[in-house]
């Protein structure tokens, strides 16, 4: 509920009933609005994945409401919170790439998005974006990079990172099957495009059994060289 | 918890700060210098919130100054004391107010030694010895008793100390030492600095 | 932890609690008793708490005969979750400077970042390195004008000039302090106390290495808001020196076989 009277006062009395002293309407302009989030980077390169989720409180708004928006031809971005504020976010940074372009004739790198992006985050410092951010792409080099953001930007390269609603599901995993921790005599393997989407599939398909604001369905965006592929798989509807 | 005192004698003013420096509980520094030198005969001591402290005090150091400067004499301790009162009054009523305690001491030729106590809110009175912090409502009684004005100087030193024992003794946050300043008609002398702990009875 | 409050609980109310109370005539000195980024706070289980500021963290640096070693962790976290075990506490901002994180994460790396800037143009505009006493006051000044605004940061700027090894610690209070050791973060009661029992004037830099990231691993055995890897770095006369990265895991291992 955007605009909310307390039913009840500080001390559990019912406000019609007995005097509560002064009634506060509060206001904010802040939701949540769910989702979950994903990006991992391999060798040559990256994915970001979302589900299509949008929904509030016990309400599902929306079944197809995918949250990874493509930027560039190799960077792709992963935005879950309150979904006014990554919308208003994601339309900045299109703007302010074509800028870029504009007035540099290149395209901006994942790099230079990513701590462009922590610069727009920490303008909003004192009234942040409700955004967690993850942006999956390819570096100079060609290597795949995953960026992870906190709302008011604070950020730091990963090589895979969950963020959004069942992100304390997904990490786990992660760092098990991808990032082998605590583990003794395991070969490191480097990680196959193959062996990542079918990872990506499998966390999100559990996330949707024990998270109620992840479901509907999966989208992946699959960064390589060659540019995205997109590819969407079914989750739960209930 | 920090502690200011400043006694005025008939040709001196003897002031001490403690050096305690702390963020939330845990102390930071133990010989930090509360006291602020506006002028050769001034000196400004000052406690308060982390940050205002400093910023207020370097802020009225550095306008004493320039004001020596600009007209080639230096403000005396009263116009020193009534400057940063005014400054203190005015950022008070502003959406920035400096929460700082102070004491101001000084020697004029012609006035002789004078101290002047200051709190947050801007108020300002003279006295012949003041005291902030916590550690006030412990000396200002001691001070009430023994001091006279025609104190000398060591008996001012055995009072100062009286005073810092009997916060070694009540007060329950222990200070270690206090830094000890002397201002007379030569200037600001640096005292030793007091140690407690191991003459407390 | 202002942001956490911002968008804390049911509805975000920026209005009312800004995180620290207003303090004004409550204390009459700068004693209280606010760990910083509270001890409160945290126990909203709405959506909105996983809000990530580093408040959970421990930090030390010291100085020495040799120079000055700084040793941090790297775990981020938000209310219980840990959002990350490989967070960059100690901020390069240039090859003599180094600045090290407590607080809000995005405060110290925006904050140290504009610091960066800021003695770059010194250095062009003076031709010559900014000191360690300018530059903390530097960052110090620049964050007190957001004094009471919510920003959160204890931080410690460690260096070398003309006057040898400097270590100052600032923090988003106004605190600007000169010293020989420190310890920031909510690990930093349980550092201090290895720090302190371990202090030598003698110290060689290999004893003060090992004694920085003995504190550090001790203090993440202590304090569950703190952890991952200890990253230590050691500042001399040349400008700074990455020494070491350890996991705090092999750490305990490597300690505990020694013990034993």
């Amino acid at each position: 509920a955007m605009l909310s009277t307390h039913m009840f006062g500080e001390n559990g009395k019912m406000k019609e009933y007995h005097y509560t002293g002064p009634v506060e309407h509060k206001f904010s302009p802040y939701a949540f609005n769910g989702g979950t989030v994903l990006a991992v980077a391999g060798e040559d390169f990256a994915i970001v994945a979302s589900d299509t989720r949008l929904s509030e409180g016990y309400s599902i708004h929306s079944r197809d409401s995918p949250k990874c928006y493509k930027l560039t031809d190799t960077t792709v971005i992963g935005c879950s919170g309150f979904h006014g504020d990554c919308l208003t976010l994601t339309k900045i940074i299109d703007a302010r790439l074509k800028m870029y372009k504009h007035s540099n004739n290149k395209t901006m790198t994942s790099g230079a998005i990513a701590a462009m992006l922590s610069t727009i985050l920490y303008s909003r410092r004192f009234f942040p974006y409700y955004v967690y951010n993850i942006i999956g792409g390819l570096d100079e080099e060609g290597r795949g990079a995953v960026y992870s953001f906190d709302p008011v930007g604070s950020y730091q390269r990963d090589t895979y990172k969950a963020g959004g609603s069942a992100s304390a599901m997904l990490q786990p995993l992660l760092d098990n099957q991808i990032g082998f921790k605590n583990m003794e005599n395991v070969e490191h393997l480097p990680l196959s495009l193959e062996k990542a989407v079918q990872l990506v599939k499998d966390v999100f398909i559990s996330a949707a059994e024990r998270d109620v604001y992840t479901g509907d369905a999966l989208k992946l965006c699959i960064v390589t060289k060659d540019g995205i592929k997109e590819e969407t798989v079914p989750l739960r509807k209930d | 918890m920090e502690y200011l005192i400043g006694i005025q004698g008939p040709d001196y003013v003897l002031v001490a700060a403690d050096t305690v420096a702390a963020s939330s509980i845990i102390q930071m520094k133990h010989d930090y210098d509360k006291m602020f030198k506006l002028s050769e005969k001034i000196l400004l001591l000052c406690v308060g919130e982390a940050g205002d402290t400093v910023q207020f005090a370097e802020y009225i150091q550095k306008n004493v100054q320039l004001y020596k400067m600009r007209n080639g004499y230096e403000l005396s301790p009263a116009a020193a004391a009534n400057f940063t009162r005014k400054n203190l009054a005015d950022y008070l009523r502003s959406r920035t107010p400096y929460h700082v305690n102070l004491l101001l001491a000084g020697y004029e030729e012609a006035d002789g030694p004078s101290l002047y106590y200051m709190d947050y809110l801007a108020a300002l009175a003279k006295a012949p010895f003041a005291a902030h912090g916590y550690g006030a409502f412990l000396t200002l009684s001691i001070l009430d008793r023994y001091y006279r004005p025609d104190l000398s100087r060591d008996e001012a030193m055995d009072l100062l100390k009286k005073c810092l024992e009997e916060l070694n003794k009540r007060f329950i946050l222990n200070l270690p030492s206090f830094n000890v300043r002397l201002i007379d008609k030569d200037g600001i002398h640096d005292l030793e600095r007091v140690p407690l702990g191991q003459k407390a009875a | 932890m202002a942001l956490a409050s911002v968008l804390q609980g049911e509805y975000a109310d920026f209005n009312s609690h800004s995180g620290r109370p207003f303090s004004f005539a409550s204390e009459s000195d700068g004693l209280s008793f606010s760990v910083k980024a509270s001890l409160h706070g945290e126990d909203a289980e709405g959506p909105e708490r996983k809000i990530e500021f580093l408040h959970g963290t421990t930090t030390l640096a010291f100085k020495f005969q040799h120079g000055v070693i700084v040793a941090v962790d790297s775990r981020a976290t938000a209310g219980s979750y840990i959002a990350s075990q490989t967070v960059k506490k100690v901020i390069e901002i240039n090859p003599y400077l180094l600045g090290t994180m407590a607080g809000g994460a995005a405060d110290c790396s925006f904050w140290e970042r504009l610091l960066a800037r800021q003695c770059r143009i010194y250095e062009l505009r003076n031709k010559e390195r900014i000191s360690v006493a300018a530059a903390s006051k530097l960052l110090a000044n620049m964050v007190y004008q957001y004094k009471g605004m919510g920003l959160s940061m204890g931080t410690m700027i460690c260096g070398w000039d003309k006057r040898g090894p400097g270590l100052y610690y600032v923090d988003s209070e106004g605190n600007r302090i000169c010293g020989d050791q420190f310890a920031v973060g909510s690990g930093s009661m349980y550092a201090y106390g290895v720090l302190d029992s371990g202090l030598r004037p003698d110290l060689t830099v290999e004893e003060a290495c090992d004694l920085g990231r003995r504190a550090i691993y001790q203090a993440t055995y202590r304090d569950a808001y703190s952890g991952g890897t200890v990253n230590l770095y050691h500042v001399h006369s040349q400008g700074w020196e990455r020494v070491s990265q350890d996991d705090v895991l092999q750490l305990h291992q490597q300690f505990q076989s020694k013990q034993a």
